[in-house]
């Protein structure tokens, strides 16, 4: 039983020297493998969610996510939905959103660019205010606070 | 006597000193050139140069001197150091700023660590998500990549990733080793338990905000990484929690106890990484039969790690990283590297051959970019 | 939730680290069988959920007639969280607190069946600055539902600690469950006061 016990610890150990040696070659192949697993996505209050519809101008885009309510148990009450410009977007943006394609607007958002300036302007009482409004690496992103109910 | 000591102890001739480095130079060697040193920039090279024969020269000191961790520390501290200072320099490059403004986070660009990991596991498990504003993969300090090496390093070293993998343990082992004497020396063992408590509060909470709480509101090395832009009350509240969290645990607690006592009272992975000592082939042993109970161990002990009782047991507790300060320490070396299933007093020089070489090699391939591009951007300042 | 899941665990520890030493006996598989052990805790756990239900519905009525006004809705509870979270970390450091255990009364009743049901009630009632805190946030929710969610969190985060219990019986060192939970209470101790001196800040700021 010793003797096996033995054994098994130096082979153990002898794989762990294997794991290491091959551990940084082998970082990028196994880091693709791991982002490939079920879980090894953003959670949409991070990523902002899924692009629920896009508005395309002449020139610029802008990307209205789907509303954002995720909780660990359940969904929460409150959340938000994020919307994004790309392109080239002009000083003053302008843009009455329905967010929950019921065919009624429910928000303006007016977006000063030079001054940093967001208005928000709701029609609808869900609609709670600005959360994040920011110039971004792509143009422009908007958080909009939502109750769900 | 001392010809006992010596035949007992891990000192090497030179020869044999050399031929034991001499499959770290090849490994080392082929990782940070590629198998084909570049001479087109002066400045890459030379920093590629110091940092290879650093690296190399400890690993054979270890050997020639059969002390481990003052060599294990030099390259664990500078490690911490270029880690910060990459950071620093990035982000002051990128952003002009040490702090990461509301798009960095929209867009996920935040750089992901190890310290993340147990917050995010339970809303892996039943949200099938990351919550983490930053890449899963691709683009630096990605989410894929770090989980990997954390996960394979744990398996291996057990809690010895906080003492040859962790590029934040550097700072307060740094600071632990600045005093000669501590000014505290009693502190309750109760302490040891803080890490579970804290893993435990920040797991919990972290699923329930699906944030990351650690990260936004303790976490004391985000005072020399990056942090959130002071726009508010809980902005500033943070960055008041941030630094002086750095500045008791990191710097003057470890100063006045010569302890790392962030790791050993705060950290959660530090908790996550002593239970994966259940699991590594690696172990510090105790020789009950050499061993006269004087106690040096648990004196330099940095981490809590060994009290008297657990000497008097012959065994070493889970809190322990292998640093190798306790081995270096005994005067009977009657406490030595092992492997489990061997028992202790036996096939010391193999156990600690094997262990250092595994872990070494981690540490220096794992901190060698960053060093690098600190000697780097240090040479080009210079000239 | 999250705040009032964190007050939760740390009432749990809290609870644990002044009256582990006389739940364990009752609540713990010894030679009792985990059968037993299982209905008991079950029966402690209702106990406490319905006193909880209860406590959300005064506290929010109080709360109702007490925090009407705006800055007294703002500053008020903010002073509760730093004077109750004060008491949570002295609760921590304090060596006497086994002697505070309020559960100590049960040990005087005979009848067992009761027994669970008793630790249960003393329990929730206990003296614990955690509940104090929580009775404070519920009394300032907007609605009695708000009020009950905030209870539920706080009744989950409590119960964690005690599901290991029916296992404590095999488990080598107990003590080390009793200290953790210790550390965890003086951590939610300095969380909420934290909390508190932001929310003070905060609400003086914005009057």
């Amino acid at each position: 039983m010793k003797k096996v016990k033995i054994i098994a610890g130096i082979s153990w150990a002898f794989l762990c020297l294997i794991m290491i040696i091959i551990l940084f070659p082998g970082l990028n192949s196994f880091s693709v493998s791991v982002s490939k697993l079920p879980f090894m996505k953003l959670n949409p209050k991070y990523s902002g969610g899924e692009i629920a519809k896009q508005m395309i101008t002449a020139s610029c885009t802008l990307d209205i996510r789907k509303p954002v309510f995720n909780g660990f148990f359940k969904e929460r009450n409150s959340g938000f939905v994020q919307l994004d410009w790309h392109g080239t977007i002009p000083e003053t943006i302008k843009d009455s959103i329905d967010y929950d394609n019921d065919g009624n607007k429910d928000f303006c958002v007016l977006i000063d660019r030079k001054d940093s300036k967001t208005v928000l302007s709701p029609f609808n009482k869900k609609v709670k205010g600005v959360i994040i409004s920011t110039p971004t690496s792509y143009g422009w992103a908007v958080r909009v606070g939502l109750d769900k109910n | 006597m001392d010809n006992v000591l010596e035949k007992t102890g891990m000192k090497k001739s030179f020869g044999k000193s050399l031929l034991y480095t001499l499959p770290m130079f090849l490994i080392t060697f082929m990782f940070m050139t590629g198998g084909k040193p570049n001479f087109s920039d002066p400045a890459s090279a030379l920093a590629v140069l110091t940092v290879f024969l650093l690296v190399n020269v400890l690993y054979f000191f270890m050997h020639y001197t059969g002390k481990t961790d003052r060599y294990r520390a030099v390259l664990f501290i500078i490690f911490a150091l270029s880690l910060s200072y990459t950071l620093i320099h990035n982000m002051l490059e990128v952003r002009k700023s040490m702090s990461f403004s509301q798009a960095d986070i929209l867009e996920c660009k935040i750089p992901f660590c190890h310290l993340v990991i147990p917050m995010m596991i339970l809303p892996a498990v039943f949200t099938k998500s990351i919550i983490f504003p930053g890449s899963i993969i691709g683009g630096f300090a990605n989410i894929s990549s770090m989980v990997v090496l954390w996960l394979i390093a744990t398996i291996v070293l057990g809690r010895g990733f906080c003492s040859w993998g962790c590029f934040y343990g550097g700072w307060d082992d740094g600071f632990s080793r600045i005093r000669k004497k501590p000014v505290i020396k009693k502190i309750s063992e109760l302490w040891r338990w803080m890490p579970f408590a804290v893993l435990i509060m920040v797991a919990l909470t972290s699923a329930l905000a699906l944030m990351p709480t650690y990260c936004s509101w303790i976490c004391p090395f985000k005072a020399v990484t990056e942090f959130e832009q002071v726009t508010s009350v809980e902005s500033a509240t943070k960055a008041g929690i941030f630094l002086s969290l750095f500045g008791g645990l990191v710097i003057a607690l470890p100063v006045m106890t010569r302890k790392r006592t962030q790791c050993s009272f705060l950290c959660p992975m530090g908790a996550v990484n002593t239970l994966a000592n259940k699991i590594t082939p690696f172990t510090v042993k105790i020789d009950k039969n050499s061993c006269n109970e004087c106690f040096k161990c648990v004196e330099v002990c940095p981490l809590y790690a060994l009290t008297p009782a657990d000497i008097k047991a012959g065994k070493v507790s889970l809190f322990c990283s292998k640093c190798g300060k306790c081995v270096d320490a005994c005067p009977k070396k009657a406490i030595n590297y092992g492997i489990r299933g061997i028992p202790a007093g036996t096939m010391k020089n193999f156990s600690r051959n094997l262990f250092l070489f595994v872990s070494f090699l981690f540490m220096a391939i794992f901190s060698a970019g960053s060093i690098i591009s600190t000697f780097h951007g240090l040479l080009k300042l210079i000239f | 939730m999250t705040d009032s899941f964190i007050l939760g665990l740390s009432s749990g520890s809290a609870c644990l680290a002044t009256c582990g030493m006389v739940l364990f006996p009752y609540l713990m598989a010894g030679s009792a069988g985990v059968k037993k052990i299982v209905i008991d805790l079950s029966l402690f756990m209702f106990t406490r959920f319905l006193i909880y239900f209860v406590m959300a519905t005064f506290a929010w009525y109080f709360g109702q007639a007490l925090f009407s006004n705006a800055v007294v809705r703002n500053i008020v509870p903010g002073i509760l969280y730093i004077v109750f979270a004060i008491l949570l970390v002295w609760y921590s450091i304090d060596k006497n607190r086994e002697k505070d255990c309020p559960v100590k009364i049960v040990k005087t009743v005979n009848n067992q069946r009761l027994v669970p049901i008793l630790l249960g009630i003393v329990n929730s009632f206990g003296f614990c600055p955690a509940l104090f805190i929580i009775l404070t946030k519920s009394a300032t929710q907007g609605t009695l539902l708000q009020s009950y969610l905030a209870f539920l969190a706080f009744f989950i985060g409590s119960s964690l600690w005690f599901l290991p219990l029916p296992l404590a019986g095999k488990m080598k060192k107990k003590e080390v469950l009793q200290n953790i939970g210790i550390l965890a209470t003086g951590l939610a101790g300095i969380i909420f006061m934290i909390k508190g001196i932001t929310n003070l800040i905060g609400g003086i700021i914005n009057g």
